[in-house]
């Protein structure tokens, strides 16, 4: 009996070394996490707050951006491999994309970790959002553009052996997972081109001195114009999991490949012109732009709404197939004990909770209640903090033994840590939420101010506080028990068959799905228009207001004195009139706190 | 349309398996209360074809979900959202 | 292609949903009269605020009868006004908030309420609330704009109307 790594030795070891990188990422990150959780309610301080936003902009990049891209391109790649049924083109492009993402990775952690390191003189604490022109290191940006050039090239991979596939098979449906794989990266090739734009025309040159200024709106509105769709690029991994793996988990049969299908062409046509919905509370964006973003994401909403149907259907017909009765009681008939599933269900019914809060998000003028609040992090930690992660958890389960020919090493402790996971983040995402209510910012190392307090109607914040610590704790110690399970795999001996890695036929095969679906040139070229039309003209409204270039000089993030803080604030008269005259009040500030440093 | 039964297997599945939708590499290791991982096919006790299936549990399931969230975003937004303080009307 | 009847009420009930979002937020812009802070506010040049006729002296002028404007630059780490001293208002009035930063982005939150914006350089965000009886509100900063960003508060005093005059303006 031969699996994955049997089959296709070459592209196993591509797909452990991006789960390996994905896995390390995951662990830096979450130790981070639990350090933020503690910090910002006060219940444990370890770090200076300055150093608050150097860890909370790795934790945003290694969690966001590292673990979760480098868990998807070693999934696509077990994906194209196996649905294709050969090996990729040339495995040493592969290995070329992986070496480029994995050099970029490295080079942006160093910026941003070299933060924490007085000594030198680095510094990249712009959060993972790096809005400008708050400016880091050009080694963070150059770091960032070679990541995004090494997954257009991975997904240049996938496609020459879809050429490849399509040569040997030129009537044939292209198989479910590869098309998903596909689809999904016309949408990341569309998207990613406003943040390349962003990174390659202004904030790499603007670092580096070239250019004097940027435009912030220009530079903002292109980062959303990616960063709605790099949610669906972090989320697609997980529904090609759920399609594809869930049901076979459960026991039964995808209960419809045609609306597979259908679902991922909508997410390449709908996925990017929505990116102003993260800018509804902006200046300098009309609000007839806005409430069209507003509706295009409403109907986003359609192909997570049909995947939930789809996808328990599947599952129910797992639970069916296995003795289950009744409208509810079938749920019992589920393989529950099986991390591999119990971790992929406990995501689903998380994302049915955090797609709630979404459709919040979404709702244009009710985003003056929770903009920039805890409910943001609060949401975002359930869909790609829960339904994304811990699906590639409950999935590594299953996958692991493939690529690496070996059993995982604990049953028990998978479905403890998955369980525990669930655990940790109604706790912590439950207390974001309803502490965002009150007005708690996000992004904020010490929440608790001189003027005012958040008052709670229900509860206290106390309370709000301890859950949130509570659930990063037990979030953290997930992540411990993940990491041991998956390095003890690793160690054992390889087996002839390490786990059952048959995936059966849809109820409904292809074969009722219209061709026109597999018309990849034609939804890209839709998808292309939507963008022209949701686009063209904010973005020509904003440089026609403020330039190309704008007038916005570096504010680098450079200075990490604990200082800062009440240097600025004491020097606060003196710093308004010298920057009235024109200084930058962050060199006036640093020059009070370097006074300060010297004196102790 | 109905499943054909011949084509049971994916492509995708490397044609491992035989046509049965139920059967698995090894069943020896296997037991059926979903004690070895990716085993849930093993606790098979009847095949329920396309034809034979209607999701009523899933549509139980999501209608629940429908009220809550219907019921959730009323409450979000006419008394959380308008009955707070200070509404922005310019 | 054949959908299952039940996945075609699914569809259906979806459908509904959506529109029924869509339908409460209009309701929200018409009925309720929400608008979102947008471009009215126009550009200003970030390096050059002190040339400007209010942002120059930033603070509260008086528009009409119970109508106010609030001039506030943000810049790190503080509001002005709002951080060294409080913007002031009058009780039972209706106020324009105008607000720009001279460096980073920043964020402007009337904590606990539903006054809230982004404030960036080179864009004037503009959004008109109305005050009821006399109270004190907290002021925040919700975006990061740097190593001291936890720090960046103030506060807003809604005066009775019978002690407002225009000596506690501070512009
Ligand atoms: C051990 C588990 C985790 C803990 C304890 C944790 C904790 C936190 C906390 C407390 C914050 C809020 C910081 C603030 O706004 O001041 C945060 C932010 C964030 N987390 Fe997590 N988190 C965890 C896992 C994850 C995962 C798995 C992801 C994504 C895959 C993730 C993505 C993010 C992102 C994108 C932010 C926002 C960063 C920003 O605002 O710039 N986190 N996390
Ligand atoms: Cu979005
Ligand atoms: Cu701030």
């Amino acid at each position: 009996m031969a699996t994955f790594v049997d089959r296709y030795p070459d592209e196993a070891k591509v797909v452990q070394a991006s789960f390996a990188v994905a896995f390390i990422a995951l662990g830096i990150g979450a130790f981070f996490g639990l350090i933020q959780a503690l910090h910002r309610t006060n219940i444990l301080r370890v770090i200076d707050s300055v150093d608050y936003y150097t860890l909370l902009t790795a934790h945003g990049v290694l969690l966001a951006l590292v673990f979760t891209i480098f868990f998807l391109v070693g999934v696509f790649t077990w994906a194209i491999a196996k649905g294709f049924e050969r090996p990729l083109p040339d495995i040493r492009l592969t290995w070329a994309w992986f070496g480029l993402m994995t050099t970029g990775t490295v080079l942006t952690a160093v910026a941003i970790l070299a933060g924490l390191v007085p000594e030198i003189p680095m510094s990249a604490d712009v959060l993972y959002t790096f809005y400008a022109p708050l400016e880091a290191h050009p080694a963070f940006y150059i770091g960032l553009a070679m990541f995004i050039v090494g997954t257009w090239m991975a997904g240049a991979d996938w496609f020459l052996a879809y050429r490849d596939w399509r040569g040997d098979n030129p009537d044939e449906r292209i198989p479910l997972q590869p098309f998903m794989v596909l689809t999904t990266m016309i949408m990341w090739y569309v998207s990613t081109l406003g943040v390349a734009v962003a990174v390659v025309f202004f904030l790499i040159p603007w670092s580096l001195g070239l250019i004097e200024t940027v435009n912030p709106l220009l530079t903002r509105t292109l980062f959303w114009y990616f960063g709605h769709p790099v949610v669906y690029f972090w989320l697609m991994p997980a529904y090609l999991l759920w399609y594809t793996v869930l049901p076979k988990l459960a026991g039964g049969r995808l209960f419809s490949d045609p609306l597979a299908r259908v679902v991922f062409v909508l997410f390449v046509l709908l996925s990017t012109p929505v990116g102003i919905h993260h800018q509804y509370v902006d200046p300098g964006i009309a609000e007839g732009f806005k409430f069209i973003a507003m509706t295009n994401t409403m109907f986003l909403l359609l192909p997570s709404l049909l995947t939930a149907f789809t996808v328990v259907a599947s599952v129910e017909h797992g639970a069916r197939q296995r003795g289950g009765e009744g409208y509810l009681s079938w749920l019992g008939a589920l393989p529950w004990r099986d991390p591999a599933f119990a971790g992929m269900a406990l995501a689903g019914l998380m994302f049915a909770a955090g797609g709630f809060s979404g459709m919040v998000n979404a709702g244009m003028n009710i985003n003056y209640l929770v903009h920039n609040t805890l409910w943001v992090p609060g949401h975002f930690h359930m869909t790609v903090g829960t339904a994304v992660a811990l699906t590639m958890m409950a999935g590594t389960y299953w996958l692991l033994p493939q690529i690496t020919g070996k059993t995982v090493y604990s049953r028990p402790i998978g479905l403890f840590q998955v369980v525990l996971w669930f655990i940790g983040m109604v706790f912590m995402s439950n207390a974001m939420h309803r502490g965002g209510l009150l007005g708690i910012p996000r992004r904020t190392a010490e929440p608790q101010y001189q003027n005012f307090d958040f008052a709670a109607a229900v509860g206290s914040v106390g309370e709000i506080r301890m859950q949130i610590a509570f659930g990063g704790l037990l979030l953290f110690l997930s992540v411990v028990f993940f990491l041991f399970n998956v390095a003890a795999t690793w160690a054992e001996d390889r087996v002839d068959t390490p786990v059952d890695d048959t995936i059966p036929a849809p109820l409904s095969p292809p074969s009722g799905a219209p061709l026109i679906l597999d018309n990849l040139a034609l939804w890209t070229g839709i998808a292309v228009v939507l963008v022209v039309l949701a686009y063209t003209l904010p973005l020509a409204s904003i440089v026609t207001d403020s330039g190309l270039l704008g007038s916005s000089p570096g504010f680098p993030v450079a200075i990490s004195l604990e200082a800062l803080a009440e240097a600025a604030a004491s020097a606060l008269p003196h710093v308004s009139l010298d920057a009235a005259a024109g200084l930058r009040p962050l060199d006036v500030a640093a020059e009070a706190a370097e006074t300060l440093e010297v004196s102790r | 349309m109905a499943a054909e039964p011949e084509s049971e297997e994916m492509p995708t599945s490397a044609g491992e398996g035989a046509g049965d939708g139920a059967s698995i590499p090894d069943t020896e290791s296997i037991d059926d209360e979903g004690y070895v991982i990716g085993s849930g096919r093993a606790g098979v006790v009847r095949q329920i074809d396309h034809d034979d299936f209607d999701p009523i549990g899933t549509l139980v399931l999501i209608a629940i979900y429908m009220a809550i969230v219907g019921a959730m975003w009323i409450f979000m937004y006419f008394v959380e959202f308008l009955g707070g303080d200070l509404t922005v009307i310019g | 292609m054949e959908i299952h009847r039940y996945e075609k009420i699914w569809l259906a009930g979806a459908l509904l949903l959506i529109v029924g979002f869509i339908a409460t937020i209009s309701y929200g812009a018409v009925g309720a009269g929400i608008e979102m802070v947008d471009d009215d506010g126009g550009q200003i040049e970030p390096n050059a605020i002190s040339d400007h006729p209010k942002f120059s002296e930033p603070g509260t002028y008086k528009t009409g009868e119970n109508e106010y404007d609030v001039y506030v630059v943000a810049y790190q780490f503080a509001f002005d006004p709002g951080t060294s001293d409080p913007i002031r208002v009058p009780a039972n009035s209706e106020v324009t908030f105008h607000i720009t930063s001279r460096d980073v982005v920043h964020g402007f939150e009337i904590v606990g309420t539903n006054a809230n914006t982004m404030a960036i350089p080179g864009q004037v965000a503009t959004i008109t609330v109305e005050f009821g009886e006399p109270t004190e509100y907290g002021l925040l900063c919700h975006e990061y704009c740097g190593s001291a960003h936890h720090a960046m508060e103030g506060s807003i005093q809604v005066v009775p109307q019978s002690q407002w005059n225009e000596s506690m303006v501070v512009n």
